[in-house]
Order: structure tokens, then C-alpha cells, then sequence
């Protein structure tokens, strides 16, 4: 007589169970004591739930023989007893509810400070892996294992956990107390149970193919909707909404004959649960009765066999309902581990740098993201402290990586960039970086306030400092337009101020921070022409005084640099000042002349 | 919401179904207790083991249909909600395809997508519980409470005790989880959002060296969603010892108040059992309707997400005008556009005329309005004010499909879909053959498709942003048409790969071409050429009038020449 189970998806599997279960007992480790007065509260709340039916069982009896003595005129029920009987039943209750509560809250805590502490070493390793690693892995999957893996193992921690053991215990333990009644009934009961685990079992690998079925079929029309939604414009600009509808509905339709079958077999499972307890049902009721009639058993024993059935039954349910969480646990906490194991980003070396006195030299660097992909070919070239260098090449051509290398986001193939004549490896990290300051096109805020955000270049930097920074790169004037000014909030995507304002504040913040170096990608076409112009206005701005690595596209940039590197396929095709390029009448000189020759 | 119940209108018949095989689960399910009591008060009083037999027989039949019936009840309610998300689904995707840009800007496209799968879902997956709980949960109820009066004891009263301590429990409970409900999902959505805006920004971060105060920034939420987590629990799991200890004190109370029920009415010791049994099952079936009033405010947030997007008023309506001239004229007259909830006009009184073998252009910043100007002449939105003409006679009143077949658009954001080079090719003429697509894609400078075969993947991913704006290009010329709409759709391009794209546009010179840009070389060959800023046509004229002229003009024009595009 139990409600159908909801739709059960079939678990994903974990690839290496044995570490899988390591790796979950070694968090569980820390919490040893809790978890071990959560069990001990498992087991006394279920031992007194047991033994209440047994009693109820001999009240029951008590009142069946009161009423025979009443029919037969020999005595009445005896009533003394039977309020003692009641009284020790609700004090168990009393009891086994106390403890079961006790169990759960003691678990609960168990869990959630498990997940915490996860969530905290994932973002502490999402902060210090290598940047490779952060690429490497897809953001969206890095996210789902902070949040839903995290998830999915602490709800099969707590819920198997305890289920395990309470479905265990109360297995045996009615098992004992049945036995105690009768063994004829007990064996009728008990061997329904490895059948109904088969049956269980089949059905669910049956349902399972369907299932997986449909899986693909949904996919796909869920890719289908998405597309559709996207490119609603050229749908409706070419007129394909006829032909976009006819291929939604075989989609649809194809996904519904598949979901369908997969959803009526996967509800087998709680006809056939509800058929064997009925079935047990019967089959106590009838030879109960028998046996009451060979003064076996007495009567209430059949009322406590009808209570042991069910607690007998609704284990096995829960045991197979969390051998699907414990699989799913086990491949969120696979996900979660292979993660943390990721070797952190090193730094081996505590050799602080605060300034630079001479210059930077890359001396025949060499650098692949994949082996036998060459992105960066032996290039070599030096900047003098205080000079403006210009990167200059075609997209792709490893601009970007040049200057991610001096940040040491990556470790070289070969070769060495020098700061002072020492190798940027024999740094330390962090201050290396500290020296660095870095405005790239792709400006990264967080949302905050504006405010924040700028200090975010100088933790300490007062009010006074950021606005002046700000008014620095031309910023504030559209700052002081917003309804709360600097106090104005960013939203989540940080899309209530425009790109090239988002481009000033970042430079804001460089400025704030007070770098030696700089690197600087100049805007290209996806901001305005006119806030273009004050971005190159507040760069210019930032780089007084300072030594720049300048991703260069304009002209006047590249004129007043110091030195141009022209960069083709990863290696340097020609150095330079602008007039030395120009004499050199090279690639430099046609790409400059035909450029001219476009536009003037 | 009213909508929503629409695709349940033709499965009402299979609806009935389920109602009926419940009904009969139901009642042999209950017959159970009546007959283990008659066991007990017949056979075993009067020692009759034929009549115990007889009866197992009968409860073994009823269990067998029982079992039959559970099943119908499950094949009946997996077609129903899985059909029933098949229709709704159908609904909405239908829905959304007449949306207009004006619509599908009020609730956006990725929000338009969960809808469509997500919540859909949700709402399927309610429905199965539904089915379960709100038809079967009274069923059982209704009946165990007819069984108990047949019974004709006098221990009713008891069942409306527990039913009673039940609600309050159930209540008091609610109320003090419920509003921490929202605010646990809120909590949620910040750890999300703190994780992803820490995972983006990993390269600024390690170049200020700020993770420590990354760290401190996401303990913060986490450990609030900490504190939420362990109050929310411990309120909530107090419910279930709490219940089950009612439950087993109402059995005691049977017992007690049975005993002497018997001894002055007379009943019987199965009858006991038989109420303990029924009581129970009218406690479990209350107790699942008030599990469905817990899953009842995520059914509700879905359905309203649905039914926002059912009841969403279409703002573009398709015109009666089939027959469409060649060689007209598109004529802007006063044209104003002001997105909803905007206090700003996007577009203020623009005017210009499209005009068979001309060119006009239209340059500006960013935000300027130079996209809605295209947007308006397929009609993918209306103006809020102002006409568009073809030949005199308003868009609006022309048939949508013949007016879209006049007009080639290419956007800025170049959008493939999902197929081959070919299929994607045949969005832009239906019919075209091999030798036209690759006939297209040579114009259109597309030198890396070597097969029309090729897999272009979801949303064109496995090409650059390069590549996609090409083949978006080849798309909107390989058919014929007597406009064409370039939506900036050459930034992505290198100078040199422009410039030929361009030189083999001219092959177009009989229709109306209209180029939107921010690049002064994309558009000076126009014929005219419209200055927008902040949604006003400023100033027109040719490239040569214009650098004379136009303030906005000459200081795009100087900015651009002192920039080096082929060097990009």
C-alpha cells in the first residue's frame, strides 16, 4: 500500500569504486566521534522501535483473552497489565524518537561541515592550480563540482549513511524478534526477499535501456530548442519557422515514445514492492490464524507480525534506493578528489623582488600549450627599464602568450626570460606578479560595488585615492552619471556599464596599484570609436614613466614605442624602432604602406 | 495559469483511467484489514480452518488485482505526464517562434530556454506525483475513514485527535522552514556566483596576487549557507521522529480505549487490529497530501515561468499584401523606437530610403541604434512611432513571409545552426544547388570548407568567429532578393579579406544594399551614408562630403586611420 517512488534516474557510475569509498572514509575520518554517537543513537532508536510491536502484540493479546473470558463469563480484561504494557510502549517511542532525532542532527552536522570545508578546498584549489589547469578543465564542469558534486555527496553521505545502518539493524533486529514469535511465518516472510532483490534488480536494468534511450533523444531536442531560441532572428528573417516547427515535432515526438516507456518501466518497481507486501500481508494473516488455532502463537502475535513485515519490507526498498545514491556519491566525490589531486601551481623559491633595476630579457623562449604545437619559437629580445615596447602581429600570431609567459602563468619548453639578469623562475611568484600590472580586453570585474572594484588594485587605497584614480583614466565622469556613483553596484554579469567602461575601470585599478610593469592590450573594434579614444587616453595615462609591454593596434602607439617586435607564427620577424622598420622595408613597411593607402 | 491545463484537455479520458484502476487498488487493498479481521473474529474464534483458508484465497485474489490494478495505474499516468510535457512543450516552442525581438528582449532567450526544457520538466515530474498522491492519497483516505465506521466502533475520535496534532506539527513547522526556504536558494545562487566570478577572473586574480582575498570572499556566503543549512535541518528533521511518535501513540490509544470498547460494546479483537490498520492508512494518505503541499510552491514557480511565456501578448502582426513589386522602394518615415521599459528612444524620427541599385550605409558608436534600424525592415520588431513604406504602402500591411523573402539579413552576431555547410547554406534559399552554395561561398571568401558536407555543430562552434561571419555572409547571398542587410558583419574580418568580400558584393548591384559598421573603410564606397548618434541620424552624405562636414565623421575617420587593422 505504498505510494509509488518518483522516477528514478540510474546513477552514474564511479569509475574506481575502491578509491571512491577511500576517499569518502578518510573525510568521514575527522568526524569520528560524531559519527560514532550517531550510530550508537541509530542503534538504541531502532532496538526500541523494534521491541514495541512484540508488546503491542501481547496487548493485543491480553484484550483478545479478556474478551474470550468476558464471553465465557470468567473473567474480564486484565487492565493493570495492559496499562503497564502501553506505558512501556510510548516510553520506547519516547526514547527511540529522542534518539532518532539526536542521530539525524548529529549526522547533519557531520555532513554540512563535510560539504563546507569541500566547497572551501575547491575554491582554495581553483586559486592556486596552474593556469593550465584552470584551462583545461571547462568552466562549467569545474563549477557543477563545487556546487552539484558537492551536493550529491553530502545528500548520499546522510542519506545512505544512516539508512544503511538503521535498514541493517532493523533487518536483523526484526528478523531476531520475528524468529521469536515463529519460525514457520519468519521463513515465509523472509523468503520473499531475495526474490523481490531480483526482481528489483531486473527491472531496473530493463528500464535502464530505455532510459538511456530517451536520454539521447532529449539531448538532442534540447540542443534543438536552444539553437532555435538563439537564432530566433534568422529564423525569422529567412522564413523558417515552418520548417524549424516540422523538425521540433519529430524531435518532440521521437523523445516522448522513447520517455514514456522509460518512465512506465522505471515505476515498475513500486507495483511489484506493493505486490510482495500485499503478498506477505496475506500470507501472515492465513497462517498466523492457523497457528493461532494450534496455540502456537497467540492472536497479538500476528498484529506484531503485520508491524515486522512492514518494517521488513521498507528496509529492503531503502537499501536499494540508496545503492543508487551511494553510486552517485561515489562518482560526485571521484569528481570532487581527481580535482583537489591536481597539483598545486609551485613556488619554489622565497627570493622577493620589489623593483626592477635594469631590464627583462627573453632569451630564446620557447613555449607549447600541446607538445608538438609550438606557439612561441625561440624568441629573444630585451627591454631596458623604462622603455615602451610594442607587440605587434596578426591574432594568433602568440602576442598574448608572450607576455603571459613573463607573468609566469606558464613554465617555459626551453629558453629563459631575465629580470636583472636572473631567470623569473628563481623568483617568488607572487611578487613577481606584484610588479606586474596587466589591462587586458576581456576586463574581469566582480560585482561589487564600483568602488571596490577599483580598489581591488590597492586593498588600502582610501575613498580619496580610488576616486582620483578614477578622475586619472577619465573615469569618473561617467561614475559621478550613475544614480549611487561609486557606491553603484555591478551586476552579475557586470553588464549595466558598458564594455569600454568596464575597460576603464580596470585601468583605474592597474593605476591604483602602483605597478613597475605594465602590459596592455589596446582596444580594437568592439568599443566605440569615442570611448576608444579615452581608453588610449587613460593607457597612455597609466604608462608615464613606466615599463609596458603594449599589445599594440594604433599607429601613434606603435610610433612613439621604443622598440616594435613584430611577431609571426610565435617567432619575431622583424625588431626595431618604427624609422629602423620602416628602413628595413619588410613586412613592417608593406602591411604600413598599404594600410595607408586604404584609408587616406 | 489557466493555460497550462490546456494540453490536459484531450487526456482526460486516460485521466479516467487512472482514477479508475486507483479506485480499484484502492479497494482491495482495503478489503485487506476487514478480511484479517474476520480471520480472527470467525476463524479463529470458532476454530474454523476452512473459512481461514477460503478467506487467504479471496485476500490473495484481491492482492492479484490489486497488483494489476497498480500497474495500469502506472502505464496510464507515465503516458499522461510524459504526453502532457510532449503538448506543453510543443505549445511554447510554437509560442516563441512568432515572438518578435520586442518579446524576446522582455524574457530573455537562455530564460526562454529553460522554460522551454527545464521547467517543462519540473512540471512533468510533479504530475506524476500528482497522480500519485492527490487521486490515490484521498482515495485511501476517504475509504479507510468508511472502512473505520463500518466497523462501528466507538474510537473515531482518536484518528481526529492525531489528524489534528498532525496539522499543527505540519504547520508550525512550515512556518518556521518556509521563508528560509527562499533564502537558502539565494544563498545558493551567490556561491554559484561567487565560484564562477573567481573562476573567470583567475588571471587577474593571480596577477594582483588576491587569492587569500578570494578565499575570505567565498568563506563568507559559504559559511552563511553553512548556518542556513544546519538551521533549516535541524527544524526539519525533528518532523519525522515527531510524526512517527504520533502515529505510534494513536496505535497505544486504540489499544487502551479498544479494551474497553470491548468490554461495553462488545467489539471485537480483529476489529482492533483491523482500525489500527485503517488508522494508520487515514494518517499516511494526510500526510501525503501535506508532502504535496511541500512540493506545491515548486510546481507553482514552474508553472508560472510557463504561463508567463503562454500569455505573453504577440506585438507583431502579419499583414494581408502578398504581391510585393520588384525593384521597390523602402521608404523611414519619422521612424521612432523605444525598447519596453526604456525612458530613452533607441531611435528618434529617422529618415532615409532604400533604393534599387544603391548602397547606403550606416555608421556610429556603439548603443547609436544602427542595429534596431535593421531589425526594423524584416519586421523582427515594429516601430513605436513612424512608418516604414515599401513603395508607399506601409510594412505592416504586407503578408510577413513575402515581406522576409524580399530581405536578405545578415546580423552582426553570425549564428549557424546545427547540420552541414549545405543545410546551412539551404537556410538562405531553399533550393539551392551545389554549384549556387559554392558559387556563394567563394564570394564570400569561404576557403575552408572543402566539403558542403561538413558538420557545423550547435550554434556553428567548431568554426572561428572569422569563419562563422563568412559563412553567415554567404548565407544572406546566396539567394536572390531585392534588399540586402549587413549588420556589421565584417568585424571579425581582416582588412584584406573585407576588402574582397566587398569587391565581389558589387556582383549585387541591381538590389538595395545597406551596410551597418563602425569601420570608415567598410562604407566609404557607399552612396550615402547615414551618421547615427544616440539614435539620431546626425548627418549624411558620400565618404568625400562627409570629411569635410560632419564633426562626429572626421573624428571617427582620424581615429580609425591612425589605427592599424591589418596589423590586428
Amino acid at each position: 500500500m505504498s505510494p509509488r517512488p518518483l522516477r528514478r534516474k540510474p546513477p552514474e557510475k564511479p569509475v574506481d569504486n575502491r578509491r571512491a569509498i577511500r576517499n569518502i572514509l578518510t573525510l568521514l575520518k575527522d568526524h569520528k566521534w560524531k559519527l560514532i554517537l550517531t550510530v550508537v543513537c541509530a542503534v538504541i532508536s531502532t532496538a526500541f522501535t523494534i521491541i514495541a510491536p512484540l508488546l503491542i502484540g501481547q496487548a493485543t493479546t491480553l484484550i483478545y483473552d479478556g474478551i474470550n473470558n468476558l464471553i465465557h463469563n470468567t473473567g474480564s480484561i486484565d487492565f493493570d497489565s495492559l496499562i503497564d504494557l502501553l506505558t512501556i510502549v510510548v516510553a520506547l517511542y519516547a526514547v527511540s524518537s529522542l534518539f532518532s532525532y539526536l542521530q539525524s542532527i548529529f549526522l547533519i552536522e557531520v555532513t554540512t561541515k563535510i560539504s563546507y570545508d569541500l566547497r572551501e578546498k575547491l575554491i582554495e584549489k581553483i586559486l592556486h592550480l596552474p593556469m593550465d589547469k584552470v584551462e583545461e578543465n571547462k568552466r562549467g564542469d569545474i563549477l557543477s563540482r563545487v556546487t552539484n558534486d558537492v551536493d550529491s555527496l553530502q545528500n548520499g553521505i546522510t542519506q545512505s549513511f544512516i539508512q544503511l545502518i538503521t535498514a541493517v539493524i532493523t533487518l536483523i533486529g526484526v528478523f531476531l524478534m520475528m524468529l521469536s514469535i515463529n519460525i514457520w511465518m519468519t521463513l515465509a516472510t523472509v523468503i520473499l526477499i531475495p526474490i523481490a532483490f531480483l526482481l528489483i534488480r531486473f527491472m531496473t536494468k530493463f528500464s535502464q535501456r530505455y532510459f538511456l534511450k530517451q536520454l539521447e533523444f532529449k539531448g538532442s531536442l534540447n540542443g534543438q530548442i536552444e539553437e532555435t531560441f538563439t537564432g530566433h532572428d534568422i529564423i525569422r528573417a529567412f522564413n523558417q519557422e515552418d520548417i524549424s516547427m516540422e523538425k521540433f515535432e519529430s524531435d518532440n515526438e521521437n523523445w516522448f515514445s522513447h520517455e514514456w516507456k522509460s518512465q512506465f518501466y522505471s515505476s515498475l518497481n513500486g507495483p511489484l514492492m506493493n505486490f510482495i507486501s500485499n503478498f506477505t500481508y496475506v500470507v501472515v494473516a492465513v497462517l498466523g490464524a492457523v497457528f493461532v488455532l494450534q496455540r502456537v502463537i497467540a492472536v497479538g502475535d500476528i498484529l506484531a507480525f503485520f508491524q515486522y513485515t512492514q518494517s521488513f519490507t521498507r528496509p529492503i526498498q531503502q537499501i536499494t534506493r540508496v545503492m543508487n545514491q551511494i553510486q552517485t556519491a561515489m562518482a560526485a566525490s571521484e569528481r570532487i578528489f581527481e580535482f583537489l589531486e591536481y597539483e598545486d601551481e609551485e613556488n619554489p623559491s622565497s627570493n622577493e623582488i620589489s623593483e626592477i633595476k635594469d631590464g627583462i630579457t627573453f632569451e630564446n623562449v620557447s613555449f607549447s600549450y600541446t607538445p608538438n604545437e609550438k606557439i612561441i619559437k625561440n624568441l629573444s629580445f630585451d627591454v631596458k627599464k623604462g622603455e615602451k615596447i610594442a607587440i605587434v602581429g596578426e591574432t594568433g600570431a602568440g602576442k598574448t602568450t608572450i607576455v603571459k609567459l613573463l607573468m609566469r602563468f606558464y613554465d617555459l619548453d626551453s629558453g629563459s626570460i631575465k629580470i636583472d639578469g636572473m631567470d623569473i623562475d628563481e623568483y617568488d611568484k607572487h611578487s613577481l606578479r606584484s610588479l606586474i600590472g596587466m589591462v587586458l580586453q576581456d576586463s574581469w570585474l566582480f560585482s561589487d560595488t564600483i568602488s571596490k572594484n577599483i580598489q581591488y588594485g590597492n586593498l588600502d587605497a582610501t575613498g580619496e585615492e580610488i576616486k582620483d584614480a578614477a578622475s586619472q583614466v577619465y573615469a569618473d565622469n561617467f561614475i559621478r552619471q550613475l544614480p549611487e556613483g561609486y557606491e553603484s553596484e555591478l551586476n552579475e554579469d557586470t553588464d549595466n556599464i558598458s564594455h569600454g567602461q568596464k575597460q576603464l575601470l580596470t585601468i583605474a585599478r592597474t593605476i591604483l596599484s602602483k605597478k613597475e610593469v605594465l602590459i596592455l592590450d589596446e582596444a580594437t573594434s568592439s568599443v566605440d570609436t569615442r570611448t576608444e579614444k579615452l581608453i588610449q587616453k587613460a593607457m597612455d595615462k597609466l604608462m608615464e614613466g613606466k615599463t609596458s609591454f603594449i599589445i599594440a593596434h594604433r599607429l601613434s602607439t606603435i610610433r612613439n614605442a621604443d622598440k616594435i617586435i613584430v611577431i609571426e607564427n610565435g617567432k619575431i620577424i622583424e625588431q626595431g624602432t618604427h624609422e629602423e622598420l620602416l628602413a628595413l622595408k619588410g613586412y613592417y613597411y608593406n602591411t604600413l604602406n598599404a594600410q595607408s593607402r586604404e584609408n587616406v | 495559469m489557466k493555460k497550462l491545463f490546456k494540453p490536459m484537455q484531450n487526456k482526460i479520458h486516460l485521466i479516467l483511467f487512472i482514477f479508475i484502476f486507483l479506485l480499484i487498488q484502492v479497494y482491495c487493498d482495503l478489503t485487506l484489514p476487514q478480511y484479517t479481521a474476520n480471520i480472527v473474529n470467525i476463524g479463529i474464534q470458532n476454530t474454523n480452518f476452512q473459512y481461514i483458508l477460503d478467506t487467504g484465497l479471496i485476500m490473495l485474489l484481491m492482492v492479484a488485482i490489486s497488483a494489476l490494478a497498480t500497474v495500469g495505474v502506472s502505464y496510464f499516468s507515465s503516458r499522461v505526464s510524459s504526453g502532457y510535457a510532449k503538448d506543453l512543450r510543443k505549445i511554447i516552442y510554437n509560442k516563441v517562434l512568432k515572438f518578435s525581438n520586442h518579446e524576446l528582449n522582455e524574457i530573455s532567450r537562455s530564460s526562454l530556454i529553460t522554460r522551454t526544457t527545464n521547467d517543462v520538466n519540473q512540471l512533468q515530474g510533479v504530475l506524476g506525483f500528482i497522480f500519485t498522491t492527490l487521486i490515490f492519497a484521498p482515495l485511501l483516505g476517504i475509504g479507510s475513514i468508511i472502512k473505520v465506521f463500518e466497523l462501528q466502533t466507538n474510537l473515531s475520535w482518536i484518528i481526529l485527535v492525531n489528524f489534528v496534532a498532525v496539522i499543527i506539527l505540519l504547520v508550525v513547522i512550515m512556518v518556521r522552514v518556509l521563508p528560509y526556504f527562499k533564502i537558502t536558494q539565494e544563498i545558493i545562487d551567490r556561491i554559484n556566483k561567487t565560484a564562477r566570478e573567481i573562476l573567470i577572473g583567475i588571471p587577474v586574480i593571480k596577477a594582483f596576487v588576491r587569492q587569500d582575498f578570494e578565499e575570505d570572499k567565498f568563506q563568507k556566503v559559504n559559511k552563511e549557507f553553512y548556518d542556513v543549512n544546519i538551521y533549516v535541518f535541524k527544524t526539519i528533521l525533528i518532523m519525522l521522529p515527531l510524526m512517527t511518535m504520533i502515529m505510534n501513540i494513536m496505535v497505544v490509544l486504540i489499544l487502551y480505549f479498544g479494551a474497553y470498547d470491548a468490554i461495553n460494546n462488545g467489539i471485537l479483537t480483529g476489529d482492533i487490529i483491523a482500525f489500527i490498520q485503517y488508522a494508520t492508512q487515514i494518517v499516511t494518505s494526510f500526510l501525503m497530501i501535506g508532502g504535496f503541499f511541500i512540493m506545491l510552491p515548486r510546481f507553482l514557480v514552474s508553472g508560472r515561468r510557463i504561463s508567463e511565456v503562454l500569455n505573453t501578448e504577440i506585438t507583431i502582426t502579419d499583414g494581408e499584401i502578398e504581391e510585393i513589386s520588384t525593384n521597390s522602394t523602402i521608404e523611414f518615415r519619422d521612424v521612432s523606437y523605444r525598447y519596453p521599459g526604456s525612458e530613452k528612444e533607441t531611435l528618434k524620427n529617422i529618415n532615409f530610403s532604400l533604393k534599387p541599385g544603391k548602397t547606403t550605409a550606416i555608421i556610429g558608436g556603439i548603443g547609436s541604434g544602427k542595429s534596431t534600424i535593421l531589425n526594423l525592415i524584416p519586421r523582427l520588431q515594429d516601430p513605436t512611432s513612424g512608418e516604414i513604406l515599401i513603395d508607399g504602402e506601409n510594412i505592416k500591411k504586407f503578408n510577413l513571409k513575402s515581406l522576409r523573402e524580399k530581405i536578405s539579413f545578415t546580423p552582426q552576431k553570425a549564428i549557424l545552426f546545427q547540420g552541414d555547410v549545405r543545410s546551412n547554406m539551404k537556410i538562405g534559399k531553399s533550393d539551392a544547388s551545389d554549384e549556387e552554395i559554392k558559387n556563394a561561398l567563394d564570394l564570400s571568401q569561404v576557403d575552408f570548407v572543402e566539403d558542403l558536407a561538413e558538420e557545423v555543430t550547435q550554434g556553428g562552434s567548431n568554426f572561428s568567429g572569422g569563419q562563422k561571419q563568412r559563412l553567415s555572409i554567404a548565407r544572406g547571398i546566396i539567394g536572390k532578393h531585392d534588399f540586402y542587410l549587413f549588420d556589421d558583419c565584417f568585424s571579425a574580418l581582416d582588412m584584406n579579406t573585407e576588402r574582397k568580400i566587398k569587391d565581389n558584393l558589387k556582383e549585387l548591384k541591381d538590389s538595395s544594399i545597406l551596410i551597418v559598421s563602425q569601420r570608415i573603410s567598410t562604407i566609404r564606397d557607399a552612396d550615402e551614408i547615414l551618421v547615427v548618434d544616440n539614435g539620431e541620424i546626425v548627418d549624411r552624405g558620400t565618404h568625400d562630403e562627409l570629411v569635410e562636414s560632419c564633426e562626429i565623421y572626421k573624428e571617427i575617420a582620424n581615429i580609425q586611420i591612425d589605427y592599424m587593422e591589418a596589423l590586428l
